[in-house]
Order: structure tokens, then sequence, then C-alpha cells
């Protein structure tokens, strides 16, 4: 095979990753050249939740089993880097009643986000294995429990988190590129994940779970370390929120923030990276608008009474839908293939205008 | 000694007992049917071969080694492979995903490179079909996908649990040719169907199972001839009162 036909399999294989991280790049570039401060903002955010959602993708889409805990992950991977990377006066001041040895706990901000996402898989490797034999609803619900109790952890464990007080005077470290870094990186590794030996593994699990065992995968254990990747991921992606937001309470990692992540990768479509970066954009988009809606509406005072909770309620009717009429989501299982690269077998046509 | 013996096996759904102590050996190289009508205890055989489901008592052994109460990757990576009933083949996978799961038990890139070649010779419509979803084929080929994924593990031993069902009578044709061809090859082969007069045409031995018991072995010719195999399908004596004959 000479050099250039592999490199023409090669891209056309892989035409998905370029064809979702140029438009992302360039929104960046334009963003930080034009936008304003609000805009800013927004963007960066939205590469945080891609670091999120891309994690959740990685678990939840390729084994389809809904992952409720994965915001507790998030809120362990926060927790974790801001109480590592916080100087220890700023600490005493915030979190009064912190363990001393956590409070003597410093080190520099990208090290901090990184054990966070190890404290997370850690965690995640702890508990993660009895509910990995779970399937469909019973492990939904298991899973939403154990959302609870992190929750539950999170808002009583003062010499950790600060209760449910607010955890304030971490670092701002976090500015547009370094999320925009992490959101790529995220895609990357989503995409490597996905076609890797365990993600198809798990992806096969998915499909049909008798099936798979009877070609010798262990679904329990391709779960297991699927579950704990995931949690990394999310650790991570908290770290790196903590350190946008600089300052949170345990409200951040509960179900209404789980329930935006959803609605980001439902309305995409959980199956693909695609899917899950298109949702994620819609819904970024979505929001913000719904929000400047609700502030008119509010501020306008036309109406007898305060308008909150548009955003959760259009999402909602939104993901109602697309769960009607697309229940894949809007880009769904296959992911996105450049059209150039077309293969030329007849069975390939099929798949890239369902793709399309 | 034989490939794979099968001793006084009983298993059940939970109250229900669905085999009642089946003996059963195959020998290296030899294809073997397992016949028998709806519920008479084929496919669960085979899953509790598979390891799918626990039998209540028995031993399987396999190559000289027990395999029972093994959990199911264990027992393909000893070499038994399982086409299930309904073919089992991952639909929103695409072609080439389903053969490279099958290749895993144990994977190395240039011998699923030529493995790939030998099933593109043998199926030529996977080759046509590779990047698409294995949902999107025909049921035929959604078959051909099946055993072309067993295949991929080179097992040592090939179960293939009623491979013509629902299958058109062309298309059925086509699949017994193949599990014969695959035979030739020195494949080694169970074979599970209720086509009986079809499966003896292939096989050497058969087992015939009624009401989770075996209740005849031997091999084809015997079968055919002894065995009145209409009163088996349709009920004794009253069937061949009515005329009915296979």
């Amino acid at each position: 095979m000479s050099l250039l036909s592999r490199f023409m399999t090669f891209s056309r294989q892989h035409a998905t990753l370029p064809l979702l991280m140029v438009p992302v790049i360039i929104a960046g570039i334009a963003i930080n050249a034009f936008g304003s401060s609000l805009l800013l903002n927004v963007y960066t955010y939205f590469c945080v939740s891609l670091i999120m959602v891309l994690g959740l993708q990685m678990f939840m889409g390729n084994s389809g089993i809904l992952n409720w805990t994965h915001i507790g992950f998030v809120g362990v991977g926060a927790y974790a880097a801001g109480i590592l990377s916080t100087a220890p006066a700023v600490k005493h001041m915030g979190v009064p009643n912190m363990f001393p040895a956590l409070v003597s706990l410093h080190m520099p901000v990208i090290p901090a986000i990184l054990v966070g996402g190890l404290v997370a898989a850690l965690l995640a490797a702890i508990i993660g294995y009895p509910l990995m034999r779970l399937s469909d609803f019973v492990g939904v619900i298991t899973l939403f429990a154990t959302l609870i109790v992190f929750h539950v952890i999170m808002t009583q464990w003062d010499n950790v988190t600060n209760g449910p007080r607010t955890f304030f005077g971490v670092q701002e470290f976090t500015t547009l590129w370094v999320a925009l870094a992490g959101g790529l990186i995220a895609m990357v590794v989503a995409y490597w994940f996905r076609e890797s030996g365990l993600g198809l593994r798990l992806r096969a699990s998915r499909d049909d779970r008798y099936a798979a065992m009877s070609v010798g995968i262990d679904v329990v254990r391709v779960r297991y370390y699927s579950f704990v990747t995931s949690a990394l991921m999310a650790g991570l992606a908290g770290g790196v929120w903590a350190h946008f937001i600089t300052s949170f309470s345990p409200k951040a990692f509960y179900i209404s923030e789980m329930f935006l992540l959803l609605s980001m990768i439902v309305i995409g479509g959980s199956g693909s990276i695609s899917g899950a970066v298109a949702g994620t954009t819609v819904v970024t988009i979505a929001r913000e608008l719904l929000r400047q809606v609700e502030g008119t509406i509010n501020n306008a005072h036309v109406l007898s009474f305060e308008v909150f909770g548009l955003t959760e309620a259009v999402m909602a009717v939104l993901m109602i839908l697309v769960l009607i009429w697309r229940p894949g989501g809007v880009v769904g299982g296959q992911e996105l293939r450049w059209p150039l690269f077309k293969r030329k077998e007849p069975g390939a046509t099929k798949e890239a205008e369902d793709a399309a | 000694m034989p490939m794979l013996t099968v001793e006084n096996l009983m298993a059940s759904y939970g109250v229900v007992r669905a085999l009642h102590g089946i003996s059963l050996e195959v020998n290296e190289g030899e294809l073997v049917a397992l016949l028998g009508v709806n519920g008479a205890g084929k496919s669960t055989t085979l899953k509790s071969i598979t390891g799918v489901l626990r039998p209540v008592k028995g031993t399987i052994t396999f190559l000289g080694k027990e395999i029972t109460n093994r959990t199911p990757e264990f027992i393909v990576k000893q070499g038994i492979s399982l086409v299930p009933e309904g073919r089992d083949i991952f639909g929103q996978l695409t072609v080439e995903e389903n053969l490279r799961l099958g290749a895993f038990v144990s994977y190395e890139r240039d011998r699923y490179k030529a493995d790939l070649k030998e099933i593109f010779e043998l199926f030529p419509i996977l080759e046509e079909r590779f990047t698409q979803a294995g949902g999107l084929l025909s049921g035929g080929e959604q078959q051909m996908l099946a055993i072309a994924r067993a295949m991929m593990a080179h097992p040592k031993l090939l179960m293939l649990d009623e491979p013509s069902l629902g299958l058109s009578p062309t298309m059925t044709d086509q699949i017994f040719v193949l599990i014969k061809r695959l035979r030739e090859m020195g494949s080694t082969i169970l074979l599970v169907e209720q086509n009986a007069e079809r499966a003896l045409e292939i096989v050497e031995r058969a087992y015939l199972l009624g009401n989770g018991e075996v209740e005849f072995a031997g091999t084809a010719e015997d079968l055919k001839h002894k065995v009145d195999i209409a009163s088996v399908y349709f009920g004794g004596d009253d069937a061949q009162k009515a005329g009915v004959t296979l």
C-alpha cells in the first residue's frame, strides 16, 4: 500500500475529528477576537461542558446505561482540585472547619486538576464494580441513588467541602484557551475510546448483552473499566470547571446540572462523539438565549409573577420532541463523515446518507 | 478421546426442568447434529455448554478440561464459539466491527487481516457490506455474518443454533452448502436443527432430543431408517394414522 493511499484511508476513516474540531477552534478564535466578555464566558463554559458531556458519552453513550452519578464525579474532581490548588491561608478563611491536613496541602493548578481526576476515578473504582452488574432501570435507579449519596456527603461534610455553603477562593486559571485545549483533548480521547477495543466491546454489550457474552466479552468488567475512565474524565472536567467558576457549592453537582448534561447528550445523540458535540453546542446556545428571554420578560414587568425555570422547561420539551422524532438524537449513532471521502462500495452510500 | 463430552446434563429455567440428563459426544473433525422439536432442549443444551446457563447437574468436558459452571468468556477462550439462534449479530455495529469482535478472543492485527481475506472468499457479500450497520443486512446476510464472526475466533468447536431459521429456501440451501464446506475444511461442528431432513443430508452422526432427554443417538443413516421422524415431530402414532410422512 502506498503512503498516499494509506493516508487517504486513514483520513477517510478518521475525518470525524477534524470535522468537529475545526469549527470549534474557528469559533474560539473569532470569539476571542470579536466577542463580548459575556460571549467569552459562554464559550469557555461551552468548552468545559464539552469535557463533561464527552466523559458522559464515553460510558453512557457506549454502554446505554444512564449514568446519573456522572455529575457527582465532576463534583469530586472540582472539590479535590479546588482544595489542592488553593493557598492554605485562603482555605483557612473560607472553610474554617477544614481538616488541618487538607488545609496544609497545596500544589500548582495543573497537578491539582490531574489529582482531582484521579480521586474521582479512584472513587469510581471503589464503588463501581457492584453497580456495573446491574442493567436497565435497576442500574439507572441505583446510579441515581448514588448521586443522592454523593450530594448528601458534599452538603454535610463541613470539614472538606464547607457543607452547603459556598466554597470560594479558588484561583482563576481556566481561560478560553485552557478550556478549548481541554475540550479538544476530550474529543480526541472520547473518539479514540469509542473506536478502541474496550469501546467496541462496550458498544457490543449495549447492542446485545447476551450476544456479547457469547463472543467472549466480560460485560461487567468492560463496563467497570469504562465507568472508571468516564469518572476520570468527569473529575478532570470538574477541576477545570472549578478554576473557571472559582466559587461553588454542592448545588452545582446535582439533579438540575445533570439534567442539563443529559439534555445535551440526548438531543445531540449519545451514540456518537459528533452527537455529543452537536448537542452541547445546541443546548449551550439555547440556554443562553432562554436566559436572555427570561431576563427581558422579568425586567419588563409585563407579568405579575417572576419567570424562572424557563431553561429547564424548554430543554425538557426539546428532549421529548427529539426522543419522539429522532430517538437516536439529532446526529444519531453514526459519526459525521466528510462527504468527499465517501467510499465507493455500494454498501457505504447508505451509511453516509444516514450520517448526513 | 472425544473433543466435547457432555455427561448426564440437567438444566432448568427456574422450577421448570428443561434437561433431564443428557449425554453426548463430539469428536474432532466431526459434523454432529442435535435434532428435535421445539422445547426438546436443543438450545438449552447449547446454552449450558457455552456457560450462559448454569446446569443443575452433570459435567461438560472440552479437550480434557472440565468447563462446567465456567463463565462464557472462559469457555469462548477455550475454543468454543456459538452462532446463536436468531443470528444475534450486533445490529448497530458495522459488519467490520462485528467481525473484529469475533477476532478479539485472540487478536493479532496481521492475522485479523489474513482472516478477513479468507472470510471474504467464503462470504463475498460481507466485503460489499463491510462498512454498513449489521442491522441493515438481510436475514441470510446476517446469518452469514454471524457464522463469519464465530469463525474469526478460530474456534476448535463451532456450534450453530438453527442456522436455517426464518430463511428463504434458497438461502437455507446456501447455508447448508456452506456448513458442508466448513466441515470439509476441517472444522468440528455441532449443528442444532429443527429441519431434520436437511440436517441428516450433511451430518455424520445425530442425537435426537425429546422432552429433555436423548431419544436416539447414532449415525445419520441409522436415524433415517430406524426412527420414524414423523412420529417424533408430529406426536407418535396419531401422526402415522393421519398419514404424515417426511
